[in-house]
């Protein structure tokens, strides 16, 4: 996957490319593979340009990061791993950006369901979480989560 | 390891004992870095150290932490901790449809809520190839130019509470509250407004809402002007932003900013003019910009906008056609499955969504691009070197809104 980082580099430094504005950078799960989706913008020829990383494997999802270009991108590469466990070989920086340093899923993991409301029928009921290491305490207090964890070891 | 009767699990770490649990205010994490960059900013050298602010703290704007390494009252290195907000607005967009992902992004961007929930409308409509009724269009201009106005009011007297002086602030809520106290009129919400409808707007402009407005539009501009020359030219005000979280025009665009700071460089990228939509190609208004690229050009930035913005609306109003506000669409959309990108210019800077569809009702991905998340990176480049109290006012002038920041 290493190429990636070499267009990125082109499309960037190219006198007659120069899409020098990073305008976003997110993972995408297909279902069946992992995407790193990249949304440039040059102010010479005003064009928008997507580039997509396609065919990241979900097991092991690894794309170059592009932290050399736009340092800003930083921030996204962790949401991106945060999100969907996309590592980003060669972000200094890859650790949870939202959710709590100890937390083990990937939320917007397609396999990841939502056990509340928010699903697709209301009628259906909670459904069940990713498959953790330990069970998923899905409410309470802090204290309550903790005694949780504490008697599931 | 041991597990004494005293000791617990932390809550950060399980697999670690420690005397208390983990609480937000723990400057050092109880476990070993994981990264690079935590390794190095966790290390100490001598006369250093850690000081926390947040998440709980007025001039963050939400619920920011920031957890700051100092030398006496100069700071060397800070690293900021998001999620204390976070709500996964994305995964619950992707479980419910498409009319639902509207209410679900007002809350992002708060203050201006017209603009959070406009792009992913915005994105449903390139999907669905819906042609929106002019009208609609120019009620939709009209309406964000307002809340843009809004917005950048608080900004102003926002930077100038941070700073320490209390008075702006009053005179950016009068205007706000006008604005606000207009959309109510026009949306029926002060500030989750939940108006843009795929395919238009809900509901056409009303008496009370074009009455207010038309009073409000005959003193705007002077009420505006007159109270920000109680800070344009205050000394304290200019002594305390002037040269201060410089950001040079190269730099700005490494750090992927956009908005009033990513201008305020001498960048003129505003996503009205670079990628145009709705009726703005229609629309006479420049792009203001400043070569200076600290605070204070930052928000002198703010005022030539709202200007810009008050000639837009007027423009708005003598151009408003006649016609439906709604296009016609079906109760359920399916639009095709593909792939779509919308971004618009919000107060912050651009706002974007990239959307998928796969042909059902519901979004497959919706990623939500929040200009405050990049712009807020920023501090972290802008603050080393400066004074505890100067954190203030540098982020303030990056106007981060956590509610989008944290989604």
């Amino acid at each position: 996957m290493a190429h990636v980082a070499d267009v990125m580099r082109t499309l960037h430094d190219d006198p007659g490319l120069r899409f020098e504005l990073l305008a976003d950078l997110c993972g995408v799960d297909t279902g069946t593979a992992m995407e790193v989706v990249y949304h440039l913008w040059s102010a010479g020829t005003r064009d928008w340009l997507r580039v997509v990383a396609t065919g990241l494997s979900r097991e092991d999802p690894r794309a170059p990061s592009v932290t050399f270009l736009w340092r800003g991108a930083e921030w996204a590469e962790r949401e991106a791993y945060d999100m969907f466990g996309i590592v980003f070989e060669g972000n200094r920086d890859l650790r949870r950006i939202y959710m709590p340093p100890d937390y083990r899923s990937f939320p917007l993991r397609k396999d990841f369901l939502l056990p509340d409301d928010a699903s697709r029928s209301p009628g259906e009921g909670v459904r069940p979480m990713e498959a953790a290491p330990e069970p998923a305490v899905l409410a309470g207090t802090p204290a309550d989560v903790r005694r949780a964890r504490e008697a599931s070891r | 390891m041991t597990s004494p009767e005293t000791k617990v699990r932390s809550l950060d770490d399980p697999s670690v004992f420690v005397d208390t649990p983990a609480t937000i205010y723990d400057a050092i994490p109880p476990y070993p870095p994981r990264t690079e960059r935590e390794a190095e900013f966790y290390t100490l050298r001598e006369g250093e150290m850690l000081i926390n602010i947040g998440p709980q703290h007025p001039s963050t704007h939400g619920v920011l932490r920031v957890v700051l390494k100092i030398d006496g009252e100069r700071i060397v290195d800070l690293d900021p901790v998001l999620g204390y907000l976070h709500r996964g607005v994305e995964k619950i967009c992707e479980n419910s449809d498409w009319h639902m992902v509207i209410s679900h992004c007002d809350p992002l961007e708060y203050i201006a809520s017209m603009f959070s929930e406009y792009v992913p409308v915005l994105a449903a409509e390139k999907l669905l190839d819906v042609t929106v009724p002019r009208r609609a269009e120019y009620i939709r201009v009209l309406a964000c130019e307002l809340n843009r106005i809004s917005s950048h009011a608080l900004f102003m007297g926002w930077l100038a509470l941070d700073l320490g002086g209390i008075t702006p602030i009053l005179y950016g809520f009068l205007e706000r509250d006008e604005i606000v106290e207009m959309l109510a009129a026009l949306t029926g919400q002060r500030l989750l407004f939940n108006y843009m409808r795929i395919g238009g707007v809900n509901g056409d402009l009303n008496h009370e809402f074009m009455s207010r407005l038309g009073d409000w539009m005959s003193h705007a501009l002077r009420h505006i002007e007159d109270s920000m020359t109680l800070i344009n030219s205050n000394e304290i005000f200019v002594g305390r932003t002037r040269g201060l979280g410089r950001i040079d025009r190269q730099t700005a665009l490494r750090m992927c900013l956009s908005g009033p700071p990513l201008r305020a460089t001498g960048i003129p990228y505003d996503v009205r003019r670079a990628h145009p939509y709705s009726v703005y190609p229609e629309l006479e208004f420049e792009i203001p910009t400043r070569e200076e690229g600290d605070s204070y050009a930052r928000y002198l930035l703010h005022l030539d906008e709202i200007k810009q913005s008050i000639h837009i609306i007027d423009q708005v109003l003598h151009r408003l056609p006649d016609g439906p506000v709604m296009a016609k669409l079906p109760r359920l959309l399916r639009p095709r499955p593909g792939r779509a990108w919308a971004a618009i210019e919000s107060p912050r800077g651009q706002y974007g969504v990239y959307a998928m569809s796969d042909g059902t009702d519901q979004p497959f991905r919706l990623r939500i691009h929040d200009p405050s998340f990049f712009n807020l990176q920023a501090v972290g480049l802008l603050t080393p070197g400066h004074l505890i109290a100067d954190i203030m006012a540098i982020m303030a002038s990056l106007d981060p809104i956590m509610g989008g920041v944290d989604k």
